[in-house]
Protein backbone atom coordinates (compact mmCIF):
# COMPACT_ATOMS: atom_id res chain seq x y z
CA UNK A 1 0.00 0.00 0.00
CA UNK A 2 2.63 2.62 1.18
CA UNK A 3 5.48 1.34 -1.49
CA UNK A 4 2.49 1.48 -4.29
CA UNK A 5 1.91 5.10 -3.05
CA UNK A 6 5.23 5.97 -3.17
CA UNK A 7 5.56 5.47 -6.61
CA UNK A 8 2.72 6.73 -7.84
CA UNK A 9 4.74 9.89 -5.80
CA UNK A 10 7.72 9.46 -7.71
CA UNK A 11 5.34 8.73 -11.17
CA UNK A 12 4.10 12.40 -10.67
CA UNK A 13 6.81 14.01 -9.98
CA UNK A 14 9.32 12.71 -12.88
CA UNK A 15 5.87 13.70 -15.01
CA UNK A 16 6.94 16.98 -15.88
CA UNK A 17 10.54 16.13 -17.20
CA UNK A 18 9.22 13.18 -18.92
CA UNK A 19 6.59 14.81 -20.96
CA UNK A 20 9.07 17.74 -21.94
CA UNK A 21 11.89 15.21 -23.00
CA UNK A 22 9.05 13.03 -24.74
CA UNK A 23 7.88 15.88 -26.83
CA UNK A 24 10.94 17.50 -27.93
CA UNK A 25 13.09 14.31 -27.67
CA UNK A 26 11.32 11.18 -28.33
CA UNK A 27 8.18 12.41 -30.75
CA UNK A 28 10.07 14.44 -32.82
CA UNK A 29 13.00 11.53 -33.43
CA UNK A 30 10.18 8.95 -34.27
CA UNK A 31 8.45 11.57 -36.64
CA UNK A 32 12.00 12.53 -38.17
CA UNK A 33 12.05 9.02 -39.34
CA UNK A 34 8.17 9.00 -40.60
CA UNK A 35 9.56 12.85 -42.16
CA UNK A 36 12.68 11.43 -44.13
CA UNK A 37 9.94 9.36 -46.38
CA UNK A 38 7.91 12.29 -47.01
CA UNK A 39 7.89 15.36 -49.17
CA UNK A 40 6.63 18.58 -47.44
CA UNK A 41 7.41 22.03 -47.07
CA UNK A 42 7.87 23.93 -44.21
CA UNK A 43 4.00 25.64 -45.12
CA UNK A 44 2.32 22.83 -45.38
CA UNK A 45 0.94 20.89 -42.23
CA UNK A 46 2.37 17.46 -41.09
CA UNK A 47 -0.74 15.58 -42.61
CA UNK A 48 0.01 17.46 -46.09
CA UNK A 49 2.98 14.93 -46.26
CA UNK A 50 3.12 13.15 -49.51
CA UNK A 51 4.85 9.60 -49.62
CA UNK A 52 7.72 9.18 -51.63
CA UNK A 53 9.67 6.33 -50.83
CA UNK A 54 13.04 6.68 -51.11
CA UNK A 55 13.14 9.65 -52.93
CA UNK A 56 15.19 11.91 -50.44
CA UNK A 57 17.58 9.64 -50.01
CA UNK A 58 18.10 9.86 -54.08
CA UNK A 59 17.95 13.62 -53.87
CA UNK A 60 20.38 13.42 -50.96
CA UNK A 61 22.68 10.84 -52.78
CA UNK A 62 22.43 11.95 -56.09
CA UNK A 63 23.72 15.61 -55.51
CA UNK A 64 27.12 15.87 -56.81
CA UNK A 65 28.70 17.28 -54.41
CA UNK A 66 27.59 14.44 -51.47
CA UNK A 67 30.98 13.05 -51.24
CA UNK A 68 33.02 16.13 -50.55
CA UNK A 69 30.18 17.27 -47.86
CA UNK A 70 30.64 13.65 -46.24
CA UNK A 71 34.51 13.96 -46.39
CA UNK A 72 34.33 17.67 -44.67
CA UNK A 73 32.52 16.87 -42.49
CA UNK A 74 34.54 13.17 -41.34
CA UNK A 75 37.75 14.66 -41.84
CA UNK A 76 37.89 18.18 -41.74
CA UNK A 77 35.35 19.01 -39.15
CA UNK A 78 34.89 16.15 -37.25
CA UNK A 79 38.38 14.33 -36.88
CA UNK A 80 41.37 16.72 -37.90
CA UNK A 81 39.87 19.31 -34.92
CA UNK A 82 39.29 16.31 -32.70
CA UNK A 83 43.06 15.05 -33.18
CA UNK A 84 44.17 18.45 -32.89
CA UNK A 85 42.11 18.61 -29.37
CA UNK A 86 43.39 15.47 -27.73
CA UNK A 87 47.12 16.57 -28.27
CA UNK A 88 46.90 19.94 -27.56
CA UNK A 89 44.34 19.14 -24.45
CA UNK A 90 46.90 16.23 -23.37
CA UNK A 91 50.08 18.90 -23.59
CA UNK A 92 47.81 21.79 -21.48
CA UNK A 93 46.60 19.24 -19.15
CA UNK A 94 50.35 17.79 -18.28
CA UNK A 95 51.67 21.52 -18.29
CA UNK A 96 48.70 22.62 -15.58
CA UNK A 97 49.08 19.50 -13.93
CA UNK A 98 53.10 19.43 -13.48
CA UNK A 99 54.78 20.87 -10.03
CA UNK A 100 56.29 23.52 -11.96
CA UNK A 101 53.11 25.90 -11.44
CA UNK A 102 52.22 24.71 -8.38
CA UNK A 103 55.74 25.91 -6.95
CA UNK A 104 55.44 29.44 -8.78
CA UNK A 105 51.80 29.69 -7.29
CA UNK A 106 50.31 30.07 -10.61
CA UNK A 107 48.53 26.96 -11.17
CA UNK A 108 44.89 28.55 -10.84
CA UNK A 109 45.68 31.72 -12.49
CA UNK A 110 46.81 29.57 -15.79
CA UNK A 111 43.51 26.93 -15.37
CA UNK A 112 41.55 29.96 -15.67
CA UNK A 113 43.26 31.63 -18.77
CA UNK A 114 43.51 28.37 -20.61
CA UNK A 115 39.28 28.23 -20.01
CA UNK A 116 38.32 31.49 -20.90
CA UNK A 117 37.76 30.38 -24.82
CA UNK A 118 34.91 28.22 -22.85
CA UNK A 119 33.40 30.72 -21.38
CA UNK A 120 32.71 32.81 -24.70
CA UNK A 121 29.86 31.96 -26.27
CA UNK A 122 30.39 30.00 -30.10
CA UNK A 123 29.09 32.97 -32.17
CA UNK A 124 30.64 35.14 -30.06
CA UNK A 125 34.12 33.36 -30.74
CA UNK A 126 33.60 32.59 -34.48
CA UNK A 127 32.71 37.08 -34.52
CA UNK A 128 35.93 37.44 -32.87
CA UNK A 129 37.89 35.05 -35.29
CA UNK A 130 35.94 36.83 -38.03
CA UNK A 131 37.80 40.53 -37.11
CA UNK A 132 41.00 38.92 -36.09
CA UNK A 133 40.97 37.48 -39.75
CA UNK A 134 39.69 39.91 -41.65
CA UNK A 135 41.54 40.38 -45.02
CA UNK A 136 42.01 43.78 -44.95
CA UNK A 137 41.98 45.60 -41.77
CA UNK A 138 41.96 42.33 -39.50
CA UNK A 139 45.08 42.42 -36.38
CA UNK A 140 46.80 38.97 -38.24
CA UNK A 141 47.26 40.31 -41.91
CA UNK A 142 48.35 43.98 -40.36
CA UNK A 143 50.64 42.23 -38.16
CA UNK A 144 51.97 40.38 -41.33
CA UNK A 145 52.14 42.72 -43.63
CA UNK A 146 53.36 44.94 -41.29
CA UNK A 147 56.30 42.26 -40.59
CA UNK A 148 56.69 42.08 -44.20
CA UNK A 149 55.89 38.38 -44.70
CA UNK A 150 53.39 39.50 -47.13
CA UNK A 151 52.74 42.13 -49.60
CA UNK A 152 48.93 42.34 -48.70
CA UNK A 153 46.46 40.79 -46.57
CA UNK A 154 45.48 37.21 -46.89
CA UNK A 155 41.79 36.38 -47.26
CA UNK A 156 41.59 33.47 -45.16
CA UNK A 157 37.64 32.65 -44.95
CA UNK A 158 37.61 33.76 -48.72
CA UNK A 159 40.19 31.21 -50.78
CA UNK A 160 40.12 27.39 -50.28
CA UNK A 161 43.77 27.13 -49.18
CA UNK A 162 42.85 28.39 -45.74
CA UNK A 163 39.10 28.43 -45.07
CA UNK A 164 39.50 25.02 -43.85
CA UNK A 165 42.09 25.83 -41.21
CA UNK A 166 40.75 28.78 -40.04
CA UNK A 167 37.36 26.91 -38.95
CA UNK A 168 39.40 24.33 -37.07
CA UNK A 169 41.28 26.80 -35.39
CA UNK A 170 38.22 28.43 -33.96
CA UNK A 171 36.93 24.99 -33.31
CA UNK A 172 39.95 23.95 -31.84
CA UNK A 173 40.36 27.07 -29.74
CA UNK A 174 36.65 27.15 -28.58
CA UNK A 175 36.71 23.73 -27.81
CA UNK A 176 39.52 23.12 -26.15
CA UNK A 177 39.26 24.15 -22.46
CA UNK A 178 36.46 21.19 -22.31
CA UNK A 179 39.35 18.47 -23.34
CA UNK A 180 41.90 20.40 -21.19
CA UNK A 181 39.71 20.28 -17.97
CA UNK A 182 38.42 16.66 -18.09
CA UNK A 183 42.02 15.32 -18.75
CA UNK A 184 43.23 16.79 -15.65
CA UNK A 185 40.67 15.72 -13.78
CA UNK A 186 41.89 12.48 -14.99
CA UNK A 187 45.90 13.25 -14.26
CA UNK A 188 44.74 14.16 -10.70
CA UNK A 189 42.97 10.97 -10.06
CA UNK A 190 46.67 9.15 -11.02
CA UNK A 191 47.76 7.75 -7.89
CA UNK A 192 51.60 9.38 -7.50
CA UNK A 193 52.70 6.51 -5.78
CA UNK A 194 52.94 4.98 -9.53
CA UNK A 195 54.84 7.66 -10.91
CA UNK A 196 57.16 7.20 -8.12
CA UNK A 197 57.58 3.35 -8.63
CA UNK A 198 58.08 4.10 -12.21
CA UNK A 199 61.03 6.61 -11.20
CA UNK A 200 62.63 3.84 -8.58
CA UNK A 201 62.88 1.68 -11.72
CA UNK A 202 64.54 4.41 -13.56
CA UNK A 203 62.10 5.59 -15.87
CA UNK A 204 62.28 9.16 -17.27
CA UNK A 205 59.95 11.38 -17.49
CA UNK A 206 58.59 10.26 -20.77
CA UNK A 207 58.94 6.52 -19.81
CA UNK A 208 56.94 7.33 -17.22
CA UNK A 209 54.42 9.28 -19.52
CA UNK A 210 54.05 6.34 -21.84
CA UNK A 211 53.96 3.95 -19.28
CA UNK A 212 52.25 5.19 -16.35
CA UNK A 213 50.44 8.98 -17.84
CA UNK A 214 48.70 6.90 -20.85
CA UNK A 215 47.37 3.92 -19.78
CA UNK A 216 45.29 5.77 -16.77
CA UNK A 217 44.06 8.29 -18.89
CA UNK A 218 43.12 5.43 -21.00
CA UNK A 219 39.31 5.24 -20.03
CA UNK A 220 39.10 8.73 -19.87
CA UNK A 221 40.25 9.44 -23.60
CA UNK A 222 37.97 7.04 -24.63
CA UNK A 223 35.06 8.56 -23.12
CA UNK A 224 36.37 12.22 -24.75
CA UNK A 225 36.97 11.43 -27.94
CA UNK A 226 33.76 9.69 -28.43
CA UNK A 227 31.84 12.53 -27.04
CA UNK A 228 34.05 15.21 -29.11
CA UNK A 229 33.38 13.43 -31.89
CA UNK A 230 29.22 13.67 -31.36
CA UNK A 231 29.25 16.60 -30.50
CA UNK A 232 31.47 18.03 -33.30
CA UNK A 233 29.76 15.89 -36.20
CA UNK A 234 26.62 17.06 -35.93
CA UNK A 235 27.86 20.82 -35.35
CA UNK A 236 26.27 23.26 -37.20
CA UNK A 237 26.91 26.79 -35.92
CA UNK A 238 30.77 26.79 -36.41
CA UNK A 239 30.81 25.95 -39.99
CA UNK A 240 27.47 28.26 -40.81
CA UNK A 241 28.59 31.47 -39.35
CA UNK A 242 32.02 31.33 -40.22
CA UNK A 243 31.99 30.48 -43.95
CA UNK A 244 28.06 29.37 -44.55
CA UNK A 245 29.17 26.81 -46.22
CA UNK A 246 31.44 28.68 -48.55
CA UNK A 247 33.21 29.88 -50.48
CA UNK A 248 30.26 27.99 -53.06
CA UNK A 249 29.79 25.15 -51.34
CA UNK A 250 33.81 24.58 -50.16
CA UNK A 251 32.95 24.03 -46.83
CA UNK A 252 29.83 22.63 -46.54
CA UNK A 253 29.00 19.99 -44.09
CA UNK A 254 25.86 17.50 -43.37
CA UNK A 255 24.60 19.91 -40.79
CA UNK A 256 24.42 23.11 -42.85
CA UNK A 257 23.24 21.02 -46.10
CA UNK A 258 20.39 19.54 -44.04
CA UNK A 259 19.36 23.14 -42.77
CA UNK A 260 20.31 24.40 -45.97
CA UNK A 261 17.56 22.01 -47.86
CA UNK A 262 15.11 22.13 -44.83
CA UNK A 263 14.87 25.67 -44.65
CA UNK A 264 16.21 27.64 -48.22
CA UNK A 265 15.26 24.95 -50.25
CA UNK A 266 12.21 24.23 -48.34
CA UNK A 267 12.79 20.62 -48.33
CA UNK A 268 12.10 18.84 -45.10
CA UNK A 269 11.62 15.70 -45.80
CA UNK A 270 15.10 15.57 -47.46
CA UNK A 271 16.35 17.52 -44.82
CA UNK A 272 15.56 14.47 -42.33
CA UNK A 273 16.82 12.26 -44.84
CA UNK A 274 20.03 14.00 -44.15
CA UNK A 275 19.34 14.02 -40.71
CA UNK A 276 18.75 10.25 -40.39
CA UNK A 277 21.42 9.89 -42.36
CA UNK A 278 23.91 11.39 -40.02
CA UNK A 279 22.35 9.71 -37.16
CA UNK A 280 23.00 6.22 -38.24
CA UNK A 281 26.56 7.56 -39.61
CA UNK A 282 26.99 8.32 -35.84
CA UNK A 283 25.56 4.96 -34.03
CA UNK A 284 27.37 3.05 -36.31
CA UNK A 285 30.45 5.19 -35.46
CA UNK A 286 29.27 5.06 -31.30
CA UNK A 287 29.01 0.73 -31.82
CA UNK A 288 32.54 0.09 -33.62
CA UNK A 289 34.13 2.96 -31.48
CA UNK A 290 32.96 0.90 -28.15
CA UNK A 291 33.75 -2.42 -29.57
CA UNK A 292 37.35 -1.98 -30.91
CA UNK A 293 38.27 0.47 -27.45
CA UNK A 294 36.57 -2.17 -25.17
CA UNK A 295 38.80 -5.20 -26.97
CA UNK A 296 41.67 -2.36 -26.70
CA UNK A 297 41.36 -1.33 -22.60
CA UNK A 298 40.73 -5.64 -22.06
CA UNK A 299 44.02 -6.14 -23.64
CA UNK B 1 63.11 -4.61 -11.11
CA UNK B 2 63.89 -1.78 -9.05
CA UNK B 3 67.92 -0.50 -9.09
CA UNK B 4 68.99 2.52 -7.30
CA UNK B 5 72.39 2.71 -8.55
CA UNK B 6 73.19 6.56 -7.85
CA UNK B 7 75.29 7.17 -4.85
CA UNK B 8 73.42 9.51 -3.13
CA UNK B 9 74.81 13.38 -2.30
CA UNK B 10 75.00 14.70 0.98
CA UNK B 11 71.10 16.23 1.62
CA UNK B 12 72.31 20.01 2.14
CA UNK B 13 74.49 19.96 -0.95
CA UNK B 14 71.78 18.62 -3.14
CA UNK B 15 69.46 20.71 -2.40
CA UNK B 16 70.96 23.72 -3.29
CA UNK B 17 72.02 22.60 -6.53
CA UNK B 18 68.08 21.06 -6.99
CA UNK B 19 67.18 24.73 -6.51
CA UNK B 20 68.91 26.56 -8.69
CA UNK B 21 68.94 23.92 -11.70
CA UNK B 22 65.19 23.72 -11.39
CA UNK B 23 64.55 27.29 -11.36
CA UNK B 24 66.34 27.17 -15.25
CA UNK B 25 64.64 24.15 -15.96
CA UNK B 26 61.28 25.92 -14.56
CA UNK B 27 61.41 28.60 -17.38
CA UNK B 28 61.86 25.87 -19.74
CA UNK B 29 58.65 25.01 -19.04
CA UNK B 30 56.89 28.61 -17.65
CA UNK B 31 57.73 30.55 -20.62
CA UNK B 32 56.61 28.55 -23.88
CA UNK B 33 53.82 28.47 -21.20
CA UNK B 34 52.91 31.79 -20.99
CA UNK B 35 53.56 32.38 -24.86
CA UNK B 36 50.62 29.57 -25.21
CA UNK B 37 48.24 31.33 -22.61
CA UNK B 38 48.77 34.50 -24.16
CA UNK B 39 47.78 33.18 -27.56
CA UNK B 40 44.90 31.42 -25.85
CA UNK B 41 43.29 34.73 -24.86
CA UNK B 42 44.15 37.31 -27.17
CA UNK B 43 40.97 36.86 -29.53
CA UNK B 44 39.42 37.87 -26.20
CA UNK B 45 41.16 40.67 -25.76
CA UNK B 46 41.47 41.76 -29.14
CA UNK B 47 37.89 41.67 -28.97
CA UNK B 48 37.15 44.15 -25.91
CA UNK B 49 40.16 46.44 -27.40
CA UNK B 50 38.21 46.47 -30.58
CA UNK B 51 35.29 47.27 -28.96
CA UNK B 52 36.64 50.20 -27.19
CA UNK B 53 38.36 51.86 -30.18
CA UNK B 54 36.73 55.05 -32.31
CA UNK B 55 35.25 54.09 -35.35
CA UNK B 56 38.57 56.10 -37.26
CA UNK B 57 41.32 53.63 -36.08
CA UNK B 58 38.91 50.38 -36.62
CA UNK B 59 39.00 51.05 -40.52
CA UNK B 60 42.39 52.30 -40.05
CA UNK B 61 43.47 49.11 -38.77
CA UNK B 62 46.33 47.83 -36.12
CA UNK B 63 48.63 51.04 -35.16
CA UNK B 64 50.76 49.74 -32.54
CA UNK B 65 51.70 53.37 -31.70
CA UNK B 66 48.74 54.87 -30.40
CA UNK B 67 47.37 51.42 -28.80
CA UNK B 68 46.29 52.63 -25.59
CA UNK B 69 45.16 56.45 -26.44
CA UNK B 70 41.92 57.56 -26.93
CA UNK B 71 39.54 54.51 -25.95
CA UNK B 72 35.48 55.29 -26.22
CA UNK B 73 32.10 54.17 -26.49
CA UNK B 74 31.94 54.84 -29.76
CA UNK B 75 31.21 51.65 -31.17
CA UNK B 76 28.34 50.79 -28.65
CA UNK B 77 26.54 53.95 -28.92
CA UNK B 78 26.74 53.34 -32.93
CA UNK B 79 25.25 49.59 -32.20
CA UNK B 80 22.46 50.75 -30.04
CA UNK B 81 21.76 53.78 -32.67
CA UNK B 82 21.70 51.37 -35.11
CA UNK B 83 20.21 47.78 -34.26
CA UNK B 84 17.18 46.99 -32.05
CA UNK B 85 19.94 45.25 -29.61
CA UNK B 86 18.34 46.73 -26.64
CA UNK B 87 15.31 44.66 -27.27
CA UNK B 88 17.65 41.82 -27.80
CA UNK B 89 19.01 41.83 -24.93
CA UNK B 90 15.45 42.00 -22.39
CA UNK B 91 14.11 39.12 -25.24
CA UNK B 92 17.23 37.39 -23.97
CA UNK B 93 17.37 37.78 -20.38
CA UNK B 94 13.20 37.50 -19.94
CA UNK B 95 13.48 33.91 -22.38
CA UNK B 96 16.79 32.55 -20.14
CA UNK B 97 15.68 33.43 -17.00
CA UNK B 98 12.30 32.18 -17.09
CA UNK B 99 13.67 28.84 -18.42
CA UNK B 100 16.26 28.70 -15.95
CA UNK B 101 13.38 29.05 -13.39
CA UNK B 102 11.71 26.60 -14.96
CA UNK B 103 14.59 24.10 -15.51
CA UNK B 104 15.34 24.25 -11.91
CA UNK B 105 11.62 23.19 -10.80
CA UNK B 106 11.24 20.69 -12.91
CA UNK B 107 14.69 19.30 -12.65
CA UNK B 108 14.24 19.45 -8.67
CA UNK B 109 11.11 17.55 -8.97
CA UNK B 110 12.41 14.92 -10.94
CA UNK B 111 16.01 14.60 -9.42
CA UNK B 112 14.18 14.23 -6.01
CA UNK B 113 12.26 11.01 -7.52
CA UNK B 114 15.22 9.57 -8.77
CA UNK B 115 17.37 10.27 -6.26
CA UNK B 116 14.69 9.15 -2.84
CA UNK B 117 12.48 6.40 -4.23
CA UNK B 118 12.88 2.99 -5.88
CA UNK B 119 10.23 2.63 -8.31
CA UNK B 120 9.82 0.52 -11.59
CA UNK B 121 11.40 2.36 -14.40
CA UNK B 122 13.93 4.51 -12.87
CA UNK B 123 16.59 2.60 -14.43
CA UNK B 124 15.13 3.54 -18.17
CA UNK B 125 14.74 6.96 -16.71
CA UNK B 126 18.76 7.07 -16.12
CA UNK B 127 19.29 5.72 -19.60
CA UNK B 128 16.55 7.95 -21.36
CA UNK B 129 18.48 11.19 -19.57
CA UNK B 130 21.85 9.92 -20.80
CA UNK B 131 20.58 9.16 -24.47
CA UNK B 132 18.69 12.32 -25.12
CA UNK B 133 21.78 14.35 -24.35
CA UNK B 134 23.63 12.46 -27.04
CA UNK B 135 20.81 13.63 -29.96
CA UNK B 136 21.92 15.92 -31.96
CA UNK B 137 19.72 19.24 -32.25
CA UNK B 138 20.20 19.88 -35.71
CA UNK B 139 18.09 16.43 -36.64
CA UNK B 140 15.87 17.44 -34.35
CA UNK B 141 14.77 21.21 -35.79
CA UNK B 142 13.24 19.82 -38.92
CA UNK B 143 10.50 17.87 -37.04
CA UNK B 144 10.02 20.19 -34.05
CA UNK B 145 9.73 23.59 -36.09
CA UNK B 146 6.62 21.48 -37.92
CA UNK B 147 4.82 20.56 -34.57
CA UNK B 148 5.46 23.94 -33.35
CA UNK B 149 4.46 25.65 -36.66
CA UNK B 150 1.04 23.28 -36.02
CA UNK B 151 0.76 24.50 -31.99
CA UNK B 152 1.51 28.46 -33.16
CA UNK B 153 4.26 28.29 -31.00
CA UNK B 154 6.66 29.91 -33.67
CA UNK B 155 7.69 32.94 -32.49
CA UNK B 156 6.44 33.14 -29.31
CA UNK B 157 8.30 33.69 -25.88
CA UNK B 158 6.73 30.18 -24.84
CA UNK B 159 8.01 28.00 -27.49
CA UNK B 160 11.64 29.37 -27.27
CA UNK B 161 11.53 28.69 -23.92
CA UNK B 162 10.03 25.16 -23.98
CA UNK B 163 12.83 24.28 -26.27
CA UNK B 164 15.17 25.83 -23.95
CA UNK B 165 13.95 24.07 -20.80
CA UNK B 166 14.16 20.86 -23.10
CA UNK B 167 17.52 21.44 -23.98
CA UNK B 168 18.79 21.68 -20.44
CA UNK B 169 16.63 19.06 -18.47
CA UNK B 170 18.49 16.29 -19.14
CA UNK B 171 21.79 17.57 -17.79
CA UNK B 172 20.29 19.04 -15.20
CA UNK B 173 17.80 16.10 -13.61
CA UNK B 174 21.40 14.08 -13.90
CA UNK B 175 23.33 16.59 -11.80
CA UNK B 176 20.21 17.04 -9.13
CA UNK B 177 19.80 13.72 -8.73
CA UNK B 178 23.64 13.84 -7.56
CA UNK B 179 23.32 16.77 -5.35
CA UNK B 180 20.44 15.67 -3.64
CA UNK B 181 22.38 12.00 -3.32
CA UNK B 182 24.63 14.15 -1.25
CA UNK B 183 21.86 14.97 1.51
CA UNK B 184 21.28 12.64 4.33
CA UNK B 185 18.45 10.71 3.50
CA UNK B 186 17.95 11.07 8.04
CA UNK B 187 16.62 14.47 7.61
CA UNK B 188 13.85 13.75 5.30
CA UNK B 189 12.63 10.74 7.47
CA UNK B 190 13.04 13.01 10.57
CA UNK B 191 10.98 16.04 8.58
CA UNK B 192 8.36 13.01 7.52
CA UNK B 193 8.35 12.01 11.34
CA UNK B 194 7.25 15.38 12.29
CA UNK B 195 4.60 15.00 9.48
CA UNK B 196 5.87 16.91 6.56
CA UNK B 197 4.62 16.20 3.33
CA UNK B 198 6.83 15.32 -0.06
CA UNK B 199 7.14 18.98 -0.86
CA UNK B 200 7.53 20.36 2.36
CA UNK B 201 10.66 18.18 2.85
CA UNK B 202 11.62 18.88 -0.67
CA UNK B 203 11.74 22.94 -0.63
CA UNK B 204 12.49 23.24 3.13
CA UNK B 205 14.62 20.19 4.03
CA UNK B 206 16.47 19.58 1.13
CA UNK B 207 16.68 22.91 -1.12
CA UNK B 208 18.62 24.32 1.90
CA UNK B 209 21.22 22.02 2.00
CA UNK B 210 21.33 20.86 -1.71
CA UNK B 211 21.69 24.76 -2.65
CA UNK B 212 24.88 25.48 -4.14
CA UNK B 213 24.09 22.12 -6.21
CA UNK B 214 21.04 24.10 -7.47
CA UNK B 215 22.70 27.00 -8.29
CA UNK B 216 25.33 25.02 -10.43
CA UNK B 217 22.23 23.82 -12.16
CA UNK B 218 20.66 27.08 -13.14
CA UNK B 219 23.76 28.66 -13.89
CA UNK B 220 24.72 25.85 -16.33
CA UNK B 221 21.30 25.89 -17.54
CA UNK B 222 21.55 29.82 -17.30
CA UNK B 223 24.59 29.58 -19.86
CA UNK B 224 23.57 26.99 -22.39
CA UNK B 225 20.65 28.86 -23.24
CA UNK B 226 21.92 32.39 -23.46
CA UNK B 227 24.57 30.58 -25.91
CA UNK B 228 21.87 28.64 -28.33
CA UNK B 229 21.74 30.09 -31.59
CA UNK B 230 20.34 27.75 -34.13
CA UNK B 231 16.75 26.89 -32.33
CA UNK B 232 16.28 30.96 -31.46
CA UNK B 233 17.32 31.45 -35.50
CA UNK B 234 15.32 29.16 -36.98
CA UNK B 235 12.36 29.75 -34.76
CA UNK B 236 12.36 33.54 -33.65
CA UNK B 237 11.73 35.05 -37.25
CA UNK B 238 10.48 38.32 -35.79
CA UNK B 239 12.52 41.06 -35.63
CA UNK B 240 11.37 41.81 -32.13
CA UNK B 241 11.70 38.66 -30.50
CA UNK B 242 15.68 37.91 -31.63
CA UNK B 243 17.59 36.89 -28.85
CA UNK B 244 21.30 38.54 -28.44
CA UNK B 245 23.28 35.37 -30.41
CA UNK B 246 21.09 35.67 -33.43
CA UNK B 247 20.88 39.57 -33.80
CA UNK B 248 24.38 39.65 -33.43
CA UNK B 249 25.43 36.89 -36.11
CA UNK B 250 23.21 39.16 -38.10
CA UNK B 251 26.14 42.16 -37.85
CA UNK B 252 28.55 40.41 -39.69
CA UNK B 253 29.33 38.52 -42.58
CA UNK B 254 28.53 40.96 -45.68
CA UNK B 255 31.02 43.21 -46.98
CA UNK B 256 31.35 46.25 -45.25
CA UNK B 257 30.40 44.85 -41.92
CA UNK B 258 31.19 47.33 -39.08
CA UNK B 259 33.90 45.50 -37.17
CA UNK B 260 33.40 47.98 -33.97
CA UNK B 261 30.12 47.36 -33.71
CA UNK B 262 30.10 43.57 -33.90
CA UNK B 263 32.77 43.74 -31.31
CA UNK B 264 30.74 45.84 -29.18
CA UNK B 265 27.55 43.61 -29.47
CA UNK B 266 30.26 40.76 -28.94
CA UNK B 267 31.20 41.69 -25.67
CA UNK B 268 27.65 42.40 -24.27
CA UNK B 269 26.59 38.89 -25.33
CA UNK B 270 30.18 37.08 -23.51
CA UNK B 271 29.57 39.15 -20.78
CA UNK B 272 26.85 37.27 -18.73
CA UNK B 273 28.36 34.03 -19.53
CA UNK B 274 32.62 35.19 -19.02
CA UNK B 275 30.83 36.59 -15.53
CA UNK B 276 28.96 33.77 -14.70
CA UNK B 277 31.65 31.23 -15.10
CA UNK B 278 34.02 33.23 -13.13
CA UNK B 279 31.98 32.82 -10.68
CA UNK B 280 31.12 29.10 -10.17
CA UNK B 281 34.13 28.24 -12.04
CA UNK B 282 35.07 25.49 -9.91
CA UNK B 283 32.14 24.12 -9.19
CA UNK B 284 30.87 23.80 -12.84
CA UNK B 285 34.52 22.51 -14.20
CA UNK B 286 34.51 19.84 -11.50
CA UNK B 287 30.68 18.74 -12.21
CA UNK B 288 31.57 18.82 -16.11
CA UNK B 289 34.18 16.91 -15.68
CA UNK B 290 32.92 14.26 -13.39
CA UNK B 291 30.43 13.91 -15.54
CA UNK B 292 32.35 13.12 -18.96
CA UNK B 293 34.81 10.69 -16.45
CA UNK B 294 31.73 8.90 -15.16
CA UNK B 295 30.36 9.23 -18.68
Amino acid sequence: MTTHRKSVQAYLLSAPALVIIALLFLFPSIYNVILAFQELSPFQAPSDGTWVGLGNFRYVFSNPEFGSILTNTVFWLTALTVVLRIVFGLALATTLHSPVLQRWKVRGVARTLVLIPWMVPPVVAVASWRWLLDGNSGVLNQTLVGLGVVDSGIPFLAQTSTVWWSVVAIIVWRELPFVVMVLLAGLQSIPTEQYEAASLDGAGRSRSFRSVTIPNLRPVLTVVVLVTVIQTFNNFVYVWLTTGGGPGTFTAVLATELYSTAFFGNRLGAGAAIGLVMTVIMAVFAVLYMRATRSENQA
Amino acid sequence: MSAVTQTEAPPVQRKRRDSSARRASDLLVLVPFAVVLLAIIFPVLWMVYSALRPVQEIAAGVSWGSLLDNASLDSFSRLFAATNFEQYLVNSIVMCLVGTFATVVVASLAGFALSRYAFRGRGVMFLVLVATQLLPFVVLITPVYLFFSQLGLLNTYPGIVIVYVAMTLPLAVLLMTGFFNSVPRSLDEAARVDGASTLTVLTRVIAPLAWPGIVTVAVTAFIAMWEEFLFAQVFLTDDSLKTVQVGLAGLFGEYGTDWGVVMAASTIAAAPTIILFSFLQRRLVAGVAAGAIKG
